[in-house]
């Protein structure tokens, strides 16, 4: 038996508690993941979910870290041939140990927080407080408190590049350590390391299958203003930090005549507006619209909720329309809990973390170990703008040019 | 005033009472200043725009469209709210309507029922992800007419804000003198003739208050556009400020007040004109019963359905929900925990402190000091309920932020809003139990040795005690349902009834908001049972 070694090691190392802690980890993240999939594996006609109470530790403790893993994941057909995910392991990494208080930008919402409390529960001395909002609005209330000096939470993870981008400007973080951003690739790291990404989102085309033929929708973003088989069908949610970010990469690409010209195109074709993007998927999905511009991983979450659903995604290629965007994690300049709020982030990083991204939440993941799910098209395989992401930060013109289009 | 008293001012001396006036009036001006500087605040903020920006912003189509739509909504409620609420009065005050005391009840009703809890309802049955479109999608209809915009807005503000319209009416029909009517009857008039040349225009102080409130809400009301998705100045406002962009803000704030002040401006004019006018009667002579004759059963048709929409709804709406939950399709809502609850009691119990302490020093001064002046830290005080939710917490932040930055994100700024907004609950009601007690007895106590201040406390404040009460619960109740300002300035961490459905609302995972839904609208209920106990105490003037 695998216990039977650690039996005999002194229980009064830290090292052993590390280990014992790991792998309680492991077992709960097995327990809340299975816990949550019971419902998940009914949907895809997997086996009979059961009501998963606190494992027995012992007994479990060999049979869940054999198979601790594939409980992060999500379930069904999706994870047909997924090999193990690559990279630095939650067990590897040092413990998380008091308060930490969390600006999270909206949209990930509960699925994030079901982690951060997986964490939480493997902790015992690790607790954390969230506040949800949309991350335009979390980026400038963090200006304004960073200016006065009156910074309220020690992190800050957003989802968008632009969000994190204003809030290093205005001076209100503090650089992550170089090695909790080590796996991660250039392109996904600010260069003075003071923002990193955790899960990549690209911007896709939702649309109805029922309505629509793939062929009906246009290679590149600036001409479905003019595509006759979307007027009046189309839905988009300007105040949504994504979408803002996807307005900044095509100012950046086409400039801000070009820009203006194609926002003012959209709404003279009818384009509705909705208040963020996981409703316009769902409207897509219901026939409410025809196709609409949202983060790819919307419409996966919509067909976990409901598979039937005729909804499918469309790339553009190589413009602002199929961005490759983060969700990231910046830290705030306080003093109270810097190190635990660099620790937390490097546990974002982890093999485990970016297997549970993938798999429940349908994003990107940032190690190059970690395999996106599904038929998605691989990263090298979307053909993404050739835009700097700290770029997308400069936000004011962005707004600018919509209000000026009336759109927001 | 006592011999001493009289002597001793003589003398040029001031007198301990007049030391006590002069206290008085200090606590009573500090507080009417403390709770004007909100609104100070954001006046200042935009005398510091730069003129051209103002103007740019001023004159933006975008910004005449928020104002066009303001107005529009606010005409089109007023309206629908008179056509709804003086025939129900009418109905259930002057005709041989069957059920009459059930339906005046009824009628009265949906106040208890919070605007945004309503539209939030309407919503999750009506909207686009509704209950509704999951009923009809089998039967292959796939898209509703959408409840969102002007007219959802309307429809759900003018089901929870008529019964202003239907009270003030009612209590005018109550009072008009019957004997005009007969001899306008006696003159070859008919019954409608007569309704119209004689009952009409004496009714129309009381339909141009309860219209003026009416008006005042919806001006003011936050949460039903917001989710409605029509975009007033109470929207734009808020979507504003927490994209900090203060010059913004701060104009919208102006506008929304500027057009605050038009509508009380008005009210004022009306209740002046309207007191030239026929004496009030008491009711001996009322106007004889108006009988229905074969329309009598067919017209409980219509305070049957206005109750059905408003009262029976909402809850059923809320309850189904209770049953089922809400497939986990945006995964991004949270649960429900007992600690929001206990957090809007505590912030609510604070505020009602706060306020029931503020008001005293506002209520004392204006029921017992002469002249003008002593009212008027009381008339400041109602400056904040007058000014909505969303620009107090505007205000608020930004004198947090600037003024006294280590308040910043405390519990004190948002009890601080709440006592700002609802003050003058308090002070009305300890105001009105002020009134009733007699100033013979505090001289009294005053001749047996007793100093003033323990004869204030021993003799004064039990009597007093009812009207304290009354005015912290009243605070209490509406603090547990305030929505603008609660979204601006909550601390960090610190979740509510209120910010949960809200957060539960925006993520439309309506099944996790049933709960606290309908705690609110209980809540609601209580506050209405406060008033209307209040009532009966109430000695009329």
């Amino acid at each position: 038996m695998m216990t039977t070694n650690d039996d005999t090691r002194d229980i009064g190392s830290t090292g052993e508690r590390q280990q014992s802690s790991r792998r309680r980890f492991l077992a709960a993240g097995g327990v809340v993941a299975t816990g949550a999939l019971a419902g998940c594996a009914s949907l895809f006609g997997g086996d009979e979910g059961g009501d998963y109470g606190p494992p027995d530790y012992d007994a479990a403790d060999a049979a869940m870290e054999a198979m601790a893993l594939s409980e992060f994941q999500g379930s069904g057909a999706i994870l047909e041939g997924r090999p193990a995910p690559g990279g630095r392991s939650i067990v590897d990494l040092p413990n998380l140990a008091g308060d930490l208080s969390i600006y999270l930008g909206g949209g990930e919402g509960g699925l994030y927080l079901e982690f951060f409390d997986v964490l939480e529960e493997v902790y015992p001395e690790f607790s954390y407080t969230a506040q949800s909002k949309p991350s335009s609005e979390l980026a400038a209330q963090i200006s304004e408190e960073a200016q006065a000096n009156q910074l309220q939470a020690d992190l800050f993870i957003s989802i968008g590049a632009g969000s994190l981008g204003t809030v290093v400007e205005e001076e209100a973080t503090r650089p992550l350590t170089a090695e909790t951003v080590e796996p991660v690739p250039e392109a996904f790291v600010e260069p003075s390391n003071n923002w990193v990404g955790i899960a990549g989102r690209a911007r896709a085309i939702p649309y109805n299958t029922d309505r629509l033929d793939e062929s009906d929708l246009p290679d590149s973003v600036m001409d479905f203003p003019d595509a006759d088989s979307l007027q009046d069908g189309m839905g988009w949610a300007p105040t949504y930090g994504a979408f803002q970010d996807f307005i900044t990469a095509m100012r950046l690409q086409e400039g801000e005549d070009a820009t203006l010209q194609w926002l003012e195109d959209m709404q003279a074709a009818g384009v509705q507006s909705y208040d963020n993007e996981f409703l316009i998927s769902d409207a897509v999905s219901t026939g409410e619209l025809d196709a609409g511009f949202a983060n790819h991983y919307y419409a996966l979450r919509v067909l976990n909720g409901s598979p039937d659903r005729p909804l499918d995604l469309h790339f553009t290629r190589g413009d602002a329309g199929s961005l490759v965007n983060v969700s990231g994690a910046a830290l705030l300049d306080r003093d109270e809990s810097a190190g635990l709020a660099d620790v937390f982030v490097r546990h974002l990083l982890s093999a485990e973390a970016q297997e549970f991204f993938a798999t429940r939440t349908y994003a990107y993941p940032m190690l190059p170990g970690v395999q996106p799910v599904g038929d998605l098209p691989s990263i090298d395989e979307l053909e993404t703008p050739d835009i700097d992401l700290t770029e997308l930060s400069n936000t004011g013109p962005t707004t600018d040019l919509l209000t000026e289009a009336g759109v927001l | 005033m006592s011999v001493s008293d009289r002597v001793s001012r003589r003398l040029g001396q001031r007198s301990p009472s007049d030391i006590q006036a002069l206290v008085l009036a200090l606590l009573a001006g500090s507080v009417a200043v403390a709770v004007l500087t909100p609104l100070l605040w954001v006046l200042n903020s935009a005398r510091s725009v730069p003129f051209s920006r103002f103007f740019d912003i001023l004159f933006r189509q975008t910004t005449l469209d928020i104002f066009l739509n303001t107005v529009v909504l606010v005409v089109a409620v007023t309206a629908l709210s008179i056509i709804v609420g003086v025939p129900l009065a009418v109905l259930t005050a002057q005709t041989d309507l069957p059920f009459r005391r059930l339906f005046t009840v009824l009628a009265a009703l949906p106040l208890v029922v919070p605007s945004y809890i309503g539209a939030f309802a309407f919503v999750s049955a009506f909207g686009p992800r509704g209950e509704l479109a999951d009923a009809l999608a089998p039967l292959g209809i796939e898209q509703i007419p959408s409840i969102y915009g002007l007219v959802g807005s309307v429809i759900v503000l003018t089901l929870f804000t008529y019964p202003y319209v239907f009270l003030t009416t009612r209590a005018s029909l109550l009072s008009i003198d019957g004997r005009a009517v007969e001899a306008a009857r006696t003159l070859n008039h008919t019954r409608l003739e007569a309704f119209r040349r004689v009952t009409l225009p004496q009714l129309k102080p009381g339909i141009a208050a309860g219209a003026l409130l009416v008006a005042l809400y919806t001006l003011s009301d936050f949460g039903t556009p917001a989710i409605m998705q029509f975009d007033v100045f109470t929207r734009i406002i808020y979507v504003r400020t927490t994209a900090r962009q203060v010059d913004f803000a701060s104009i919208f704030s102006i506008l929304l007040v500027g057009l605050t002040v038009v509508i009380l401006l008005a009210e004022s004019r009306i209740e002046r004109g309207g007191e030239t006018s026929a004496y009030v009667n008491r009711g001996t002579d009322r106007p004889g019963v108006v009988r229905l004759g074969r329309w009598r059963w067919v017209a409980t048709l219509f305070p049957l359905t206005i109750a059905a929409l408003a009262l029976a709804l909402p809850p059923a709406i809320l309850l189904t929900w209770l049953g089922r939950s809400t497939p986990e399709l945006a995964g991004a809502a949270v649960d429900f925990q007992w600690a929001f609850a206990w957090n809007s009691v505590t912030v609510s119990a604070l505020a009602a402190g706060a306020s029931v302490l503020a008001a005293l020093p506002l209520a004392y001064l204006s029921a017992r000091g002469d002249g003008r002046l002593s009212s008027l830290p009381e008339r400041a005080s109602y400056v904040g309920y007058a000014v909505p939710g969303v620009v107090v917490g505007f205000g608020l932040l930004s004198v947090a932020l600037n003024v006294t930055p280590f308040l910043y994100g405390s519990l004190a700024v948002l009890v601080f809003a709440y006592v700002v907004r609802f003050l003058p609950q308090a002070v009305g009601t300890t105001r009105s139990s002020i009134l009733q007690v007699d100033p013979q007895l505090l001289e009294a106590a005053r001749t047996l040795g007793k100093p003033p201040l323990v004869a204030f406390r021993k003799v004064v404040l039990p009597l007093v005690m009812p009207g304290i009460v009354a005015g912290a619960a009243l605070v209490f109740l509406t603090s547990m349902k305030e929505l603008a300002a609660t979204l601006l300035l909550r601390p960090f961490g610190f979740e509510t009834l209120v910010t949960y459905i809200w957060q539960v609302q925006e993520a439309a995972a309506y099944g996790q908001a049933a709960v606290p839904a309908l705690v609110l609208i209980g809540i609601s209920a209580l506050s209405m049972l406060v008033i209307l106990g209040r009532e009966r105490y109430d000695v009329k003037e």
